[in-house]
Parts: structure tokens; C-alpha cells; sequence
């Protein structure tokens, strides 16, 4: 996994633990090469990659997107502003190795390579370092992951495996959203939107702690409308949330301590039997030291909590405590290596209801990791193999194993070949196991007390080209091969028995580039391709189908632009086309989204958002049993305030 | 939860002792960081834009002048080395206290020059060029850009008054990836 960590390297100082670990070992890669990059290399940055060198990793040489052997696309902090999105979900629609859809007002599914649903549970994401997935189903509830997304600095979405640095989960892909540093968010932030599908309001004040520190406090809430069905009636899916967050940073590029964390509320609309509540707050410190000739150490350790009570279906209290070290260092001229390990124990507390209950209610679960990853200078830097592995022990299957190697070539300073093979697994998460619909017997479903970890094996091929210094591309083909897959077995009593009898393949492109066609022209384009071909093994009694592993479109595609115009003028347009989804079916759409935006004097903009301009509305996604929700076009005009 | 908190406690006490380590990094550092400013400076001349006048003539090169940084200069100098700006030839001047600003389209001034700062600024105030610093207060002084080191990355603010009157138009791009925009005085 060499290949995130030199994106890392390059963009930003280490903000999230596994971050950290990647950006060491590229670190730790550079020392081995004796010369150190020449001035005229950083010439050809871009003003903003500039502005996102650490000092002390050019102090070994300026590293680039383009050395990372991985699918890595990188949303940047100004790609956000300039999207207008206004939660992270949507926000990551930026990246063209995402699938992202839009369930309702407040669900999203969110995928990688396949296997999308709301339950989607091959994809880690972190925030600022702390892994956010439940341990209920192994994904992310979206509606309580927020942050102020002007203080987002990057979200490095990587597409493919990542378990040998990131872990069981990181089957399909890792989304890191890392914030800025408080530094670079002094003084004040005032944000207010409104529009037809959202409210919202949002401060900032950042400040100095002394010499060598900064602090930020922010605070936001939003109010969403609800969405319709197809009939025009209401979904009933309103929702409203407040946010509230700090963050510290203390000390300088040799040795730095953050402290930062954030607590939530909302209240969900629910039709019967009653409202929704979700809340829950965290606190991470993360201390991180620079040690001579480029090696690095990392502590992180943070508290979780997260509350969720959605009546008539179940309520949930879990709380998280994580503890992480990770150290890169050189070895010999040639190696760079990181190793590390972590603990993480989650008390989950579930409170049944007569619609579906998990058995027992209450579990302790602990997971502890140890990995290494050896990066190998082979022909000075023209040639780098990358070997690793990380064992990681879970309730569950005990001790499994995700190793991974990675080869990179790079003929010359603009071009980059690369390949991996990784074996990756998505370990039982509490509803492969513990989960009975209804709350009590007959039960219809019933979790698997043998459910086994699901095992992806994937091949991968890339080609990262930087042809000119106003256009860059990258293309990705990936082949993986799966193999215990869920399935719903039929078992005694007529239940349904969660099971591992499905397996499949799939084969994919996923490639994007830009072009800066003028000096405020800039151009970017997407595009996603999948076959994905599962099965149900000749044992298996699964009536069901592949349908429950996800539902993914086979295409799609996006182009960007984003123009500067006289006057401090800005004029951003995106348009998406994500292909139809099989089953259930969701008919393909094409939507334009549109912003406008004025800067005027004092630091305020103005902006004027459209989403989906050219369509009265159309269906994401669908889950059932519910019906589908129909996503409305959204306008909402955005005033932001600098002090 | 104890053992854990034990557990990371003694891994801090036991890594904090290797801290003194790392300050051997800090030369690499400086050096580093004088190579991304100049890197920045070059760069500014795609995002500025400078009226006709700024210019003796069509063909008069665009002349960046570096006064009190000798190694910002040597490190510009392998930059634009080949390379052009608004199609022009570029030269870095390499300046002494008391030189005249005519001719050039871009000043860096360094740290070294310390209180002098104010007099080269104001020596260079209501002209055409880009006045580039990394002190401290520089833009209340008239600077234009000054950059500042934070959270180990080099980043700038920009004071648009000071360039407005230079007859200096900056893009809204390089706005963008400044740190902080001062509209008014």
C-alpha cells in the first residue's frame, strides 16, 4: 500500500493515524534516494499543491499525486467550496471512483467498485483519522457524519483494497476526509444557505494557543425538507441536526500534538410510530513526532460515541475507544518501512424492538492489529516494490490476514506505471451473526452463527500520466475475485439463515483527468465502467438472488468545469450520468449541477447553486421495502463570510 | 480502558525520549522551505496581471529582483531557467539596498533585510510590482504578499489595496489559495 501513502507524502502533514503511517513510509522512500529533488521540480506544482507541501517532506524531495501505485483520486478543499455541496455525502460525488446515491432525505448508499446499498459495507471511511463504520453492519451511517466542510483541507478517496495499512473493511476502498490543521483556520467563518431542499447556518472562530499552537471552535445546524415519492406525496423524511466541534494543534513540523473532537444531535421525522433522534459526540488526540533522516512516530487514541433511536425499528448506544502507533523508518539504503498496530474496543448496546432484535443486545467487541509494509527501492527511484501485510484479530473469525503487493515503475518524472495484488476481507460484522427479523421467533431471518469473513483477491493495473503541465490522467483496470459473499440460506423453521454461499467476479475501469484548458479554464472528466458477475455457489438455497449484495450501475461518467471569470467571478458546472441500477430497477439519469458565485470586498461570497437544473426530479436509489424517494432539484443560495 | 491508557502512556514516555533526535532535521527544513517560496514566486507571474506599462518594451525580459536572500535567488535562478513568463524572458535580479525598482515586476525581499524592510517597501509603493516578503506584519508595512509557515507548510496572505494601487490584478485562483485576503487597509 504504498500508494496512498505518497499522496499523503506530498499533499499534507499526517493528519489521520493511518495516514500518518503512509506518509512515513513515503518519508521514509524519499531518504533512500540520495538526491534531493531540484527547485525546478517544484516549479511544476500547482499553486494549490504548493500550498500543500509539508516543508519537512520536501526537505527529502517533492513528492507527486502521480507516485502513488494506487486508484487515488484526491477532492481538494477548493473542489468542494466550488461544488457547492453542502454535506460530505454529496461532496464526494467529486470523486469519479465513487458510486454515490441519494436514498432520501437523509440516506445515502455509498460504494466503491460495487456491492452499493445503504448497507454497503466495503468501504472504510475516516474522519480526521477516526474510522467512522458501525460495527452493526460494517458501513456508515451518513447522517451523523458531518464536519465544517470549510474547514476540510482534502478527502483522498482511494477505489481497491487497502487492508494492509487500513484494516478489515478497506475491501473496496478508504475515504479519508482530513480537516486543516487550526492554523489555517484562524479568525472568523460566517456561512448561510438556504434553499427548497435545505437550511443551514454555520461559525467558525479560530485563534492562537501560545506560541506554537492554534485553536478553532465551530458550530452548525441544518434543516432538511423531506422528499417525495414518485405519487408527489411526502416521504415523511424530514430531518434537522446541529453540530458543534474543536480542534487544537500544538507545535511545529518536528513534533506535533492535536486534540480535537465534535458531538451532534438530530432529530429524524418519521411518519410512526414517533421521531427519530440520533447523537454523539468524540475526542481524539494524536501526537506525532519526526525523527532524523525522515522516520516518524504516531500515537492516536480517541473516544466515540454514538447514539441512534429510530422508534419501531431499534435503538442503538455504542461506544468506541481506539488506540493506534505506527513508526516508519529507513532501513539500509533501499527500505522503508512502516509497522504498527492497533487496538479498538466497541461496547454496543442495542435495544430491541418487535420489528427485529440483534441477540445478545449487548457485546463488547475487540479488534487488535499488527501490520508491516516494506517499501523496496529496486533500480534507485524508477522501480519500487511494496510488500505488507497486517494480521488483525476480530470477535468473529479470530486472526485474519491482508497482505498485498505493489510494484510501481516510473520511467520518467511525468509517467507512471503500476500494479497490486491484495487479498482483503470484510470480517462478520454484529447483523452477519446476530441479527433476527422480526424482534422474536418465527423468525423470517436469522444471522449466521457460522458466517464466515468475505475474501476479495484483487488485481489491479494503473497508468498515471502528467503529459503537459495542464493536463494530467489517470486509468485504473481492476479485476477481483470474491468469495464468500452473504447469502440468505434457508434454514430450520422456514427462517432465512444468513450464509456465505455467494461468489463472483468483477472486472472495472475507473479512469478521470484534467486539463487546464486555459489559465481560469479548468476541465475534469470521470468515468466509471463495471462488470460485475456474481453467483450463487450449486449449494446454496438462496431464492433471493444476487440482488441483496448491492445494486450498481454498469456506466458512469462526469464532466466538470470550473471558470474564472472577470470580477472575481466564479462559474462551475458539473454534469453526471450514473447508468441504471438492475435490481431493484432505477431508471439511469443525467443531471446538471450549476454554481455561481460572486466575491465581493471584506472576504464574502456569494453563490448561487443549482442541482439537477435540467430535471423536476428522479429516483437515486431504491430500498425496499420503502419506496423509492425522488431527489427534487435543489436550489440554494449560499452566502459565506470571511473575516 | 486502564490497561489501554497505561499501555499508551508508556508508549509516549517511551518515544518522547527520542525527540532531541530531530532537531538535525531543521537545516534540511530552511532549505526546504527557501525553495518552496521560490517555487511560489515564479509561480505568482501566471496569476498577476501587470498593465503595459509595467514593461520598458515588448521585449524587455520580466525581471523578478531578490534583495536579502541570496539562496531564494540561486534556487529561482535554476527555475526559470528556460522558462518564460507572459512570453517573455525571465532574469533574476539580485539586488543591493538603495537600487532603484525600475524595470522589474516582482521584488522578494528577505527575512535578512529586518528593519530596512519598510524603506525598500516604501521605495517600491504606487509601482507596478509585485512586492513579495516573509516578515512578520510585512503587509501593514505595504507588502503585497507575504508568506507565513503554518502547520509546516509555506503558505501566503495577500493585501489587495497595496496591489490595486500598483495598477497589480490578482486571480481570484491565487486568492483562493491564499491564506488570508485583506480588502481593506
Amino acid at each position: 500500500m504504498g500508494g496512498i501513502v505518497k499522496v499523503v507524502r506530498k499533499e499534507e502533514r499526517i493528519n489521520a493515524a493511518r495516514v500518518c503511517i503512509a506518509t512515513i513510509a513515503a518519508l521514509a522512500a524519499f531518504a533512500a534516494n540520495a538526491q534531493t529533488g531540484k527547485p525546478s521540480d517544484l516549479a511544476e506544482l500547482s499553486l494549490e499543491e504548493l500550498a500543500d507541501l509539508e516543508i519537512t517532506s520536501v526537505s527529502r524531495r517533492a513528492e507527486r499525486l502521480s507516485d502513488a501505485p494506487a486508484s487515488v483520486f484526491v477532492i481538494t478543499g477548493d473542489d468542494i467550496r466550488r461544488s457547492g455541496a453542502t454535506s460530505l455525502p454529496e461532496a464526494l460525488r467529486l470523486a469519479p471512483n465513487l458510486e454515490v446515491a441519494r436514498v432520501d432525505s437523509r440516506q445515502y448508499a455509498i460504494s466503491a467498485r460495487g456491492f452499493n446499498n445503504t448497507i454497503a459495507n466495503k468501504l472504510l471511511v475516516l474522519i480526521d483519522g477516526r474510522t467512522v463504520y458501525t460495527p452493526l453492519f460494517s458501513g456508515v451511517f451518513w447522517d451523523a457524519q458531518d464536519t465544517l466542510l470549510e474547514d476540510v483541507d482534502r478527502i483522498e478517496v482511494m477505489s481497491g483494497p487497502g487492508a494492509t495499512l487500513w484494516g478489515a473493511n478497506a475491501v473496496n476502498g478508504v475515504i479519508n476526509v482530513i480537516t486543516r490543521g487550526a492554523a489555517e483556520t484562524q479568525g472568523t467563518l460566517l456561512v448561510a444557505g438556504a434553499g427548497n431542499l435545505e437550511r443551514g447556518a454555520a461559525a467558525r472562530q479560530g485563534g492562537k494557543l501560545g506560541a506554537d499552537g492554534a485553536f478553532r471552535v465551530y458550530g452548525k445546524i441544518s434543516d432538511r425538507s423531506h422528499t417525495s415519492l414518485a405519487d408527489g406525496t411526502s416521504a415523511q423524511d424530514s430531518w434537522n441536526s446541529g453540530q458543534a466541534g474543536f480542534r487544537a494543534d500544538w507545535g511545529t513540523g518536528a513534533g506535533a500534538f492535536t486534540l480535537q473532537g465534535d458531538a451532534y444531535r438530530g432529530t429524524i421525522d418519521q411518519a410512526a410510530p414517533g421521531d427519530g433522534r440520533i447523537s454523539g459526540g468524540n475526542v481524539l488526540a494524536r501526537w506525532a513526532r519526526q525523527l532524523s533522516g525522515g522516520d516518524r512516530v504516531q500515537v492516536q487514541a480517541y473516544f466515540d460515541n454514538s447514539e441512534r433511536e429510530i422508534p419501531g425499528t431499534f435503538a442503538e448506544r455504542l461506544n468506541i475507544f481506539d488506540v493506534e502507533f505506527q513508526h516508519a523508518l529507513r532501513v539500509g539504503q533501499q527500505h522503508s518501512v512502516i509497522w504498527g498496530g492497533g487496538h479498538r474496543q466497541a461496547d454496543d448496546h442495542v435495544s430491541n424492538t418487535a420489528a427485529l432484535a440483534f441477540v445478545p443486545a449487548d457485546r463488547t467487541l475487540t479488534w487488535t492489529n499488527l501490520f508491516v509494509q516494506d517499501e523496496v527501492a529496486l533500480r534507485g527511484d524508477q522501480l519500487r516494490l511494496t510488500l505488507g501485510t497486517k494480521a488483525e484479530s476480530n470477535p468473529y473469525t479470530g486472526t485474519e490476514f491482508l497482505p498485498s503487493a505493489r510494484i510501481a515503475w516510473k520511467p520518467d518524472a511525468s509517467r507512471l506505471v503500476w500494479s497490486a495484488l491484495s487479498r482483503a476481507v470484510r470480517a462478520p460484522a454484529r447483523l452477519d451473526r446476530e441479527l433476527f427479523v422480526p424482534g422474536q421467533p418465527p423468525f423470517f431471518l436469522a444471522g449466521g452463527p457460522d458466517f464466515q469473513s468475505e475474501i476479495a483477491k484483487v488485481l489491479e493495473l494503473g497508468y498515471r500520466a502528467q503529459p503537459s503541465r495542464r493536463a494530467s490522467y489517470s486509468v485504473t483496470v481492476f479485476h477481483s475475485v470474491y468469495d464468500h459473499l452473504r447469502s440468505l440460506e434457508p434454514g430450520p423453521a422456514g427462517a432465512l439463515v444468513i450464509g456465505n454461499k455467494m461468489e463472483g467476479k468483477a472486472t472495472g475501469i475507473e479512469a478521470w483527468g484534467s486539463l487546464q484548458a486555459a489559465e481560469k479554464w479548468r476541465l475534469s472528466a470521470g468515468l466509471l465502467v463495471l462488470d460485475q458477475n456474481l453467483h450463487l455457489k450449486p449449494d446454496s438455497g438462496d431464492t433471493t438472488g444476487v440482488a441483496a449484495a448491492g445494486n450498481d450501475p454498469k456506466h458512469q461518467w462526469s464532466l466538470r468545469s470550473s471558470l474564472d471569470l472577470p470580477g472575481r467571478q466564479e462559474c462551475d458546472v458539473m454534469v453526471r450520468y450514473v447508468g441504471p441500477l438492475p435490481s431493484p430497477s432505477v431508471p439511469g439519469y443525467t443531471a446538471l449541477d450549476a454554481r455561481y458565485a460572486w466575491h465581493f470586498e471584506r472576504g464574502l461570497e456569494l453563490a448561487l447553486i443549482a442541482q439537477d437544473l435540467f430535471d423536476r426530479s428522479h429516483a437515486e436509489f431504491a430500498a425496499p421495502p420503502a419506496p423509492p424517494s425522488e431527489i427534487e432539484r435543489g436550489l440554494f443560495l449560499k452566502l459565506r463570510w470571511s473575516l | 480502558m486502564v490497561a489501554l491508557t497505561l499501555r499508551l502512556c508508556a508508549l509516549v514516555a517511551s518515544l518522547a525520549a527520542m525527540a532531541s533526535i530531530s532537531a538535525l532535521a531543521q537545516v534540511d527544513r530552511t532549505a526546504a522551505e527557501t525553495r518552496i517560496k521560490a517555487a511560489f514566486l515564479y509561480k505568482f507571474s501566471a496569476f498577476v496581471e501587470w498593465p503595459g506599462r509595467a514593461f520598458a518594451g515588448p521585449e524587455s525580459p520580466f525581471t523578478i529582483g531578490v534583495i536579502g536572500a541570496d539562496e531564494l535567488a540561486a534556487d529561482l535562478e535554476q527555475i526559470v531557467k528556460g522558462r518564460t513568463v507572459l512570453e517573455r524572458a525571465v532574469v533574476v535580479r539580485r539586488m543591493r539596498r538603495g537600487e532603484s525598482v525600475e524595470g522589474i515586476q516582482m521584488l522578494f525581499i528577505g527575512q535578512a533585510e529586518g528593519a530596512r524592510l519598510t524603506e525598500i517597501l516604501a521605495s517600491a509603493k504606487g509601482q507596478s510590482v509585485l512586492t513579495v516578503t516573509e516578515s512578520e506584519d510585512a503587509l501593514s508595512h505595504g507588502s503585497m504578499i507575504n508568506f507565513v509557515s503554518v502547520d509546516d507548510k509555506v503558505r501566503f496572505d495577500v493585501a489587495l489595496p497595496q496591489a490595486e494601487r500598483g495598477a497589480l490584478r490578482i486571480s481570484a485562483r491565487l486568492l483562493a489559495v491564499a491564506r488570508k485576503v485583506l480588502t481593506s487597509s
